[in-house]
Formats: structure tokens, C-alpha cells, sequence
């Protein structure tokens, strides 16, 4: 890695990065939810004629442009960011070009009208993160995590394929544009759940929901700024705004808005539990943002659209903050693991005062953009439980009582996790495990991370504070998430200060959580039967179909082999023939 | 019966026989001989239809020089000449029945168109030298030239493959 | 006369000239063989020309034409069997080195 390229590296993104500001900044004051007819600017670039055709064309209304301004702006970050942080690194070269290819697919999805060229982008994106999350490519579990990674997300790619047919079949159009003026039109379709529930799977697979949940975590083994990028920005956030893109689609069909609802309740709480019990930092960010999608996904299934986007912003600005903290002090002391981390707020200042605001933001303490953004989730599903919403009043309700329990886990593992990286002991652990660093000497050797890793960090934070001004606020559900934040929050502490981990009030839970509920030993299964009936089908083909085909060209071989015999090169036989042939032809004239 | 028939008649059992030692001797120079029998009994065969220069033609050219072109080929290869030198294939029964097929369904298809023709001996035209002469260069001419450079190539064709090197 | 006479000597001699062709080994006596169908052939030609009374003589006029193919089919054919024993030493019909065979290798794959 030379310094001139590291530099024109970021610049291009910088380049990429101010193109989608321009694209975006004059669409964001035209807040028109997700109704009505479609308010955005379209641009054809080639018209791909009838339905047959795959058009090249751009759709960029505010929800396009609040996500090109969350990814250029997260992109940007990460990539200064990588300059210290993969400072040396032999594969820095790919890796940035690989992350510039990322996010122009992501801007692809975001601002894409045309539903192929949506999918063109979106399975980029699964390339890119399989390709970043194996950076490491000489470690096992990036290998395997990078190839879990591809399947699981490729099993909702088959969903997002088949759904994108069944809307060309409905709509008679691929261009989403004219998809949500045919639904704001008086004759809008009915019956839309099939596609509803092809969308579901979709952002399942690409968001890690539950039943795929499992890959986000697993996908931990690839550079910390990757897990920003793909956690905060770009690959599970193009779920959720897949999502809010077709929303009216969705919401047409309670069905699927009530199935999308109870994803997302298991997932919030099956994921802060996840969350809670992990004893490797990034593991718990990965769970964290499982449970911080499905809120939005929440979100969105109770009618909560601004809700949800809004939560999706926000937690972009503080997931990419903690997962870049997480990133410092990986640099620093060399480990993810908590059991490895302790005492750090005095070593480490800037990276303790950012990563306090992340871990607040994601608790949803006052006045962090989370507070607001997940006051008006929960707000929402209130609001559902008393109006006309997707949903019914019961599953609103369930929501909305599932969001106040995971709340109240997310403070207590976000507590957890801050206690256990910034406070305790020097390598102290809270679980007793016992100090792995030498005191004095690692306290020594440990220094805040190099500036262009804290200038991020402090970005975004001041991004995570600020991003509250555009927040909207209610009071009422203010109040009772302060309560249970702070209710959470002090059982946590008096959990920590009295030496013990807070996963111990699972109490006999907890063994299962922390092997993540064998969920895996599942897929297995799942692997086996799927390859035993591929071997099914694989034999079917061979013996049965492929027969034919063999018998056929046996038949020719064996009948070749006949016909051979009369091509023995002897002229005389030949003449011999052409003998006989006269004389029969000579004799069907003659005789007739 | 005249007697120009009978003579035909015992000419023509010559020209079978000796055809049938043609191509039944074992041995290419007796089958070779042999066919010269053949050729002369065409050649009276050939007189008794009053085909005049037909009849000479053919003794001077094909026992003349084909027959002759033959044996000195057969020196010239020095291939064995001798007893069992022209031995029949494996595909001498299929051959035979061919060949009497052949000639049973030629027999047959002539008898059918011809069977009760007979020529005329007062009408005959003697083909005589002068007739002949006269159709082939006025009536016949173009074939004529034509085959003049039919013969020529022929000429042509047999050097270059006998010349030594040629392959 | 019968005209019947000339054709049958005329169908006998192509038959024993075509048994020549296919039956002997020797490529000189399948030469042979070839002349003696064409003399059937102009013996039927000459017994043609006669019974027709030909004012042209077509008939005689062709079989001199065919005399002098015959003359040049027998010149070249003999080169040919010259050349074919200068190259591989003898002049056997049969015996000559059959073509690869296709489907002697492979096909069995499938």
C-alpha cells in the first residue's frame, strides 16, 4: 500500500460521496410519506421499452435521499477510518475498491426505479459483503462466516427474484414509480400478499430476521469498519428501506404486515437476549442491530413509516459510531473479547466519550437520537393499538409490549457492554474470569487510538446528538421509556458494581442463550435434508432423465457400429452395391 | 435358319466361352490371350451385322494395341503371372449372383421390347468405310473433335502418372 | 436373323464383364472386365444400327467412339495400376489400407 493510493482511495469516495449529496439535498424537504401519488423525480437513462425490457432508470424522493446521505455519509467515515486502522494491511488496495463498490451499489438500490436494477445492486451488495467479511481470508471463521453470509442472504435474494415477478405480473410494470401510482390510483390491485410475503423473505434474508438471523453475528470476523458499513449504512439497512420503498404494497395486506410484526417481535427480543449473553463486543453490536432492525421493521408493520425510517437513520449515525469504537479498541488491545477489556476510560478518552454516547443512543437515553428515534417506534405501536393501523389492535399491542421489554434488555446490555469495555479493572472481568493483561504494563502500552480513527468517531457522535433536532418528540412515551431505561439501567448497575454479570438473571436460560440456542444445528439440518433431496433430484436426473439421452446416444453408437461394417474400404464391395441398387431400381421401373 | 444365323449363332457360343475362361483363368496372361479370342470373335460378329470398318477397327485396335498395351503392362509390373497369380475375392459368390442377375434382368427387358424383331437381311447397309466416313465427318464431326481431345488428356494423364517421381 | 441373337451374346458378355469387376482381385482383370462390357455395349449398338437400317449409322459411328474411349480408359487405367504398384507393390484390388475408422475410438463415453 502506498500513501498516494490510500489517499485517492478516500477521495474517491469523498467524490462518490458528494454526487450523492448533491443527488439527495434537494429531495429532503419534501417529506410526503408513503402514500399518495409517487413525489419523487424520475430519470430515465435507457428505456427498456415493454415489460420485457430492463430499463436503466432513477427514482429519488426523500427516502432515497435520507439513505444516500446515511450511506455516503457512514461510507465516508469507514473509509477514513480504514486508512489508520488497515494501515499496512496487504489487501488494503481491494478492500477500499471493494468498499467504493458497495456503497455504488447501495446507491444503486436506493435510487433505483427499475426493480431489476434494484436486484442488480442488492445481490452486488451480497457479493461485496461476502468479499469484505472474508477479508481475512486466512482465518477459518471468516471464511465461514463470509460463505454463511452469501447463503442465508441468498436465500431472501430468491424470495426478493420471485417477488419481483409476481409484481411485473400484478402491475404489469417493473418501474417502482408506476407501481405506487397504480396503488395511490382509485383501481389500485388487490390480493397483494403473495407478493407482501415474497418481500418478507426478502428482507429476512437481507436484514437478518428471525428465522436467518444468525449470519450478521457470524459475519463479525471481518474488519471492524466492514461491520459499520454493513450494520449501519448499506447491506442490512437496504431491508428495511426495500421495505418502505413498497410500502404501500405491503401495507395493503394485513396478512403480510402482521407476519412482518411478529418477525420483528422475535427478533427484538431473541436478539437483546442474544445481545445480552455474548462475551465479544462486536457479537453483542452484531445482536444489537438485529434487535435495532426489527424495531423498524416494527415500525413499519404498525404503520410507524416515518418512525421507522427515522429509527433507521439514527441508528446508522450510533451503530457505525459503537461498531467504529468497538474498532479502536480492537486496534488497541488487539481482542473483541469483553473478558479482554476493563478500565479503559482513562487510556482511551476520546474513544470513552464517543462510545458513551453510542452505547447511550442505543440504551435510548436523553437527549441521544436513539431516545427519539425508538420513543417514536414504541409511539407508533401505541398509536396503532388505539387507530387504524396495518394491523390489528391485539398485534399492535403485542408490539408494542415486546418493544418495551426489549427496551428495557437493550439498556441493560448496552450498560453491560460499556461497564465491561470502559469501567471495571484493568482486564477485570465482571464474570471473575480472571485479569489476562499484567497491570501496570498493559496500562502503559495502552494509548487512544491514531486521529484519523477518533475524527470519525467524534463525526459521528456529534452526528448522534444532533440528528435528535430533527427527531420528533412525545412526551407521554417520553416519560415511560425514561422509566424503563432507568429502571434497567439500575439493575444493571447494581448487577456490575456488585461483581456480577447481568446475563446471570436469565438465570438457568442463560447456558442456551449463550450458544445462541443451537439456531445453527438447525440450519444444518436444514443443509443436510436440502443436499439429501438435491442428491434426490441430482439422481433423478441422472438415472431417469438423463436415460433418455444415454439410451439415444448408445442406440446411435451400437447402430454405428452395424453401419461401420459395410465401410470396410474395399471398392469392389461398393461396386458390388451400387450393383444391386441398379439392378432393383432398374427393376421397380421395368416391373410397374 | 440361314446360314448367316448358324454361323452367328456358333460365333456367338465362341465369344461367350472364351469371354468365360476370360474371367475365370487363374492366370493373367492365359486370361488376357483369351480375351483376344473374344475380341475376334466380336470382330466376326461384327462383320455378320455388316459392320465393316467397325470390324476392323476393332482388330486393330483392341487386339492390336489394347490387348498388346495390356501384356506389356503386365511385363512391366513384373507382378507374378504365373498359375493362381488372378485369384478371385471373398465376394466371388455375391459377384456371381449379381452378374446372373444382371444378366437374366438384361436378358429379360430385351426379350420384352425385342422379342420378336428380326433383322432384315435385304435391308442392310453395308457400313462400309466411305458411309462411315461420310456420317462421322458430317454428321458426327463435333464428337468427333471432341473426343480427339479426350484422347489427348488421356495421353496426357497416363504420362504424368507413370513418369517416375510422379507421386 | 433374330435380332434377339446379337442382344442375348450382348447380355451374356456384360454379365461375365460385370462378374469380372466384382469377383476378381487382380486390378488388370478388373480392367478386363470393363472392356468386355463395353464390347456387349457395342455389339448391341452395331446390332441396333443394322436392324434400323441406319442411313446415319449412328450406331457403328458410336461404337467407334467407343473404341477409342476404350483405347484411352485402358491407357490411363493401366497407369493407374502401374502407379499403385510402384507404391505399395502390388496391384489388389482388396487389399489396399482401409479407412480410419471413425467410431473405433470414443463414443463409448456417453
Amino acid at each position: 500500500m502506498t500513501r498516494r493510493y490510500s489517499s485517492s482511495a478516500v477521495a474517491i469516495t469523498a467524490v462518490l460521496a458528494l454526487c450523492a449529496a448533491i443527488v439527495a439535498f434537494p429531495r429532503l424537504g419534501d417529506r410526503t410519506g408513503p402514500y399518495g401519488s409517487p413525489a419523487g423525480e424520475r430519470t430515465t437513462l435507457v428505456d427498456g421499452g415493454d415489460l420485457l425490457g430492463v430499463s436503466v432508470t432513477f427514482y429519488v424522493d426523500h427516502l432515497s435521499a435520507v439513505m444516500l446521505l446515511l450511506a455516503a455519509g457512514v461510507g465516508l467515515m469507514v473509509q477514513v477510518y480504514s486508512l489508520a486502522y488497515l494501515a499496512g494491511d496487504p489487501r488494503y488496495r481491494s478492500y477500499t475498491t471493494i468498499i467504493q463498490l458497495f456503497l455504488v451499489a447501495m446507491a444503486t438500490v436506493v435510487v433505483a426505479d427499475n426493480l431489476w436494477l434494484l436486484l442488480v445492486g442488492w445481490e452486488v451488495m451480497g457479493l461485496c459483503s461476502y468479499l469484505l467479511i472474508s477479508h481475512h481470508w486466512e482465518l477459518a471463521p471468516a471464511r465461514a462466516g463470509a460463505v454463511k453470509a452469501f447463503l442465508l442472504t441468498r436465500v431472501g435474494d430468491l424470495g426478493l427474484l420471485v417477488g419481483i415477478f409476481a409484481i411485473g405480473h400484478t402491475f404489469g410494470t417493473y418501474e417502482i414509480s408506476e407501481v405506487l401510482a397504480a396503488m395511490a390510483s382509485s383501481d389500485a390491485p388487490a390480493g397483494l400478499t403473495a407478493i407482501g410475503l415474497l418481500i418478507v423473505v426478502a428482507v429476512v434474508g437481507k436484514s437478518a430476521q428471525f428465522p436467518l438471523h444468525t449470519w450478521l453475528a457470524d459475519a463479525m470476523p471481518g474488519p471492524t469498519p466492514i461491520s459499520a458499513l454493513i450494520h449501519a449504512a448499506t447491506m442490512v439497512a437496504a431491508g428495511v428501506f426495500l421495505v418502505a420503498r413498497l410500502y404501500p404494497v405491503m401495507a395493503e395486506s394485513a396478512v403480510t404486515m402482521t407476519v412482518l410484526a411478529v418477525v420483528a417481535c422475535v427478533t427484538m427480543l431473541l436478539a437483546a437476549l442474544l445481545a445480552l449473553t455474548s462475551g465479544d463486543l462486536k457479537r453483542v453490536l452484531a445482536w444489537s442491530t438485529v434487535s435495532q432492525l426489527a424495531y423498524m421493521f416494527a415500525a413499519l408493520a404498525v404503520g410507524g413509516y416515518d418512525a421507522g425510517i427515522d429509527h433507521l437513520l439514527s441508528h446508522g449515525a450510533f451503530k457505525a459510531l459503537l461498531f467504529l469504537v468497538a474498532g479502536s479498541v480492537a486496534h488497541v488491545i488487539g481482542s473483541t473479547a469483553l473478558r479482554d477489556m476493563g478500565g479503559l476510560r482513562g487510556a482511551m478518552p476520546w474513544t470513552f466519550a464517543t462510545g458513551t454516547i453510542g452505547f447511550a443512543a442505543l440504551a435510548g437515553v436523553v437527549p441521544t437520537v436513539g431516545f427519539f428515534s425508538k420513543d417514536a417506534v414504541l409511539e407508533s405501536a401505541w398509536h396503532a393499538v388505539g387507530h387504524e393501523s396495518p394491523v390489528s389492535a391485539g398485534v399492535a399491542a403485542v408490539v408494542l409490549a415486546v418493544g418495551l421489554v426489549t427496551a428495557a434488555v437493550t439498556v441493560v446490555y448496552a450498560f453491560r457492554a460499556w461497564w465491561m469495555t470502559f469501567m471495571g479493572g484493568d482486564g477485570a472481568t465482571v464474570t471473575g474470569a480472571g485479569a489476562t493483561g499484567a497491570g501496570a504494563a498493559r496500562a502503559q502500552a495502552l494509548r487512544e487510538a491514531p486521529p484519523l480513527m477518533v475524527g470519525p468517531l467524534v463525526l459521528l457522535a456529534a452526528a448522534t446528538l444532533l440528528l435528535s433536532l430533527a427527531m420528533p418528540f412525545d412526551l407521554l412515551m417520553g416519560l415511560v421509556t425514561t422509566l424503563v431505561v432507568a429502571g434497567a439501567g439500575w439493575l444493571a448497575y447494581q448487577a456490575l458494581a456488585a461483581g456480577r454479570d447481568p446475563a446471570d438473571l436469565l438465570g438457568p436460560a442463560r447456558p442456551a442463550f449463550t450458544r445462541e440456542l443451537g439456531w445453527d444445528v438447525g440450519y444444518d439440518g436444514a443443509g443436510v435434508a436440502a443436499r439429501e433431496a438435491g442428491d434426490l433430484v441430482v439422481a433423478t436426473d441422472r438415472d431417469v432423465i438423463g436415460f433418455y439421452p444415454r439410451a439415444v446416444a448408445w442406440l446411435s453408437v451400437q447402430l454405428s457400429r452395424v453401419l461401420t461394417r459395410s465401410q470396410t474400404g474395399n471398392a469392389q464391395i461398393y461396386v458390388t452395391v451400387l450393383a444391386v441398387g441398379v439392378l432393383l431400381a432398374t427393376l421397380l421401373v421395368v416391373v410397374r | 435358319m440361314t446360314a448367316v444365323t448358324v454361323v452367328f449363332a456358333a460365333l456367338g457360343v465362341v465369344t461367350l466361352v472364351s469371354a468365360f475362361l476370360v474371367v475365370t483363368s487363374d492366370q493373367i496372361v492365359h486370361a488376357a490371350l483369351w480375351l483376344v479370342v473374344t475380341l475376334g470373335a466380336i470382330a466376326g460378329l461384327y462383320i455378320l451385322l455388316a459392320a465393316e470398318l467397325v470390324a476392323w477397327v476393332q482388330v486393330l485396335i483392341y487386339i492390336g494395341s489394347v490387348v498388346v498395351l495390356l501384356l506389356f503392362a503386365l511385363m512391366l509390373t513384373r507382378a507374378p503371372s504365373g498359375p493362381g497369380s488372378a485369384t478371385a475375392t471373398r465376394n466371388q459368390p455375391l459377384a456371381a449372383v449379381v452378374a446372373g442377375a444382371v444378366t437374366v434382368g438384361l436378358g429379360a427387358v430385351v426379350w420384352a421390347g425385342f422379342g420378336g424383331e428380326v433383322i432384315d437381311e435385304d435391308e442392310i447397309r453395308i457400313g462400309t468405310a466411305e458411309r462411315l466416313g461420310d456420317a462421322l465427318f458430317r454428321t458426327w464431326v463435333l464428337p468427333f473433335e471432341v473426343l480427339s481431345v479426350v484422347l489427348l488428356a488421356a495421353l496426357v494423364g497416363a504420362i504424368v502418372l507413370t513418369r517416375k517421381g510422379a507421386r | 436373323m433374330s435380332l434377339m441373337l446379337p442382344l442375348t451374346v450382348s447380355c451374356g458378355l456384360f454379365g461375365l464383364g460385370i462378374y469380372a469387376v466384382l469377383a476378381r482381385r487382380h486390378a488388370v482383370m478388373v480392367l478386363l472386365g470393363v472392356e468386355l462390357m463395353l464390347n456387349a455395349v457395342s455389339l448391341n449398338l452395331v446390332a441396333f444400327d443394322t436392324w434400323w437400317a441406319d442411313t446415319l449409322h449412328t450406331g457403328q459411328s458410336l461404337t467407334l467412339f467407343v473404341i477409342a474411349l476404350a483405347a484411352a480408359e485402358i491407357g490411363l487405367g493401366l497407369a493407374i495400376v502401374l502407379a499403385l504398384f510402384r507404391a505399395v507393390g502390388n496391384a489388389d484390388i482388396d487389399a489396399q489400407e482401409p479407412p480410419a475408422s471413425m467410431l473405433a475410438e470414443g463414443g463409448d463415453e456417453l
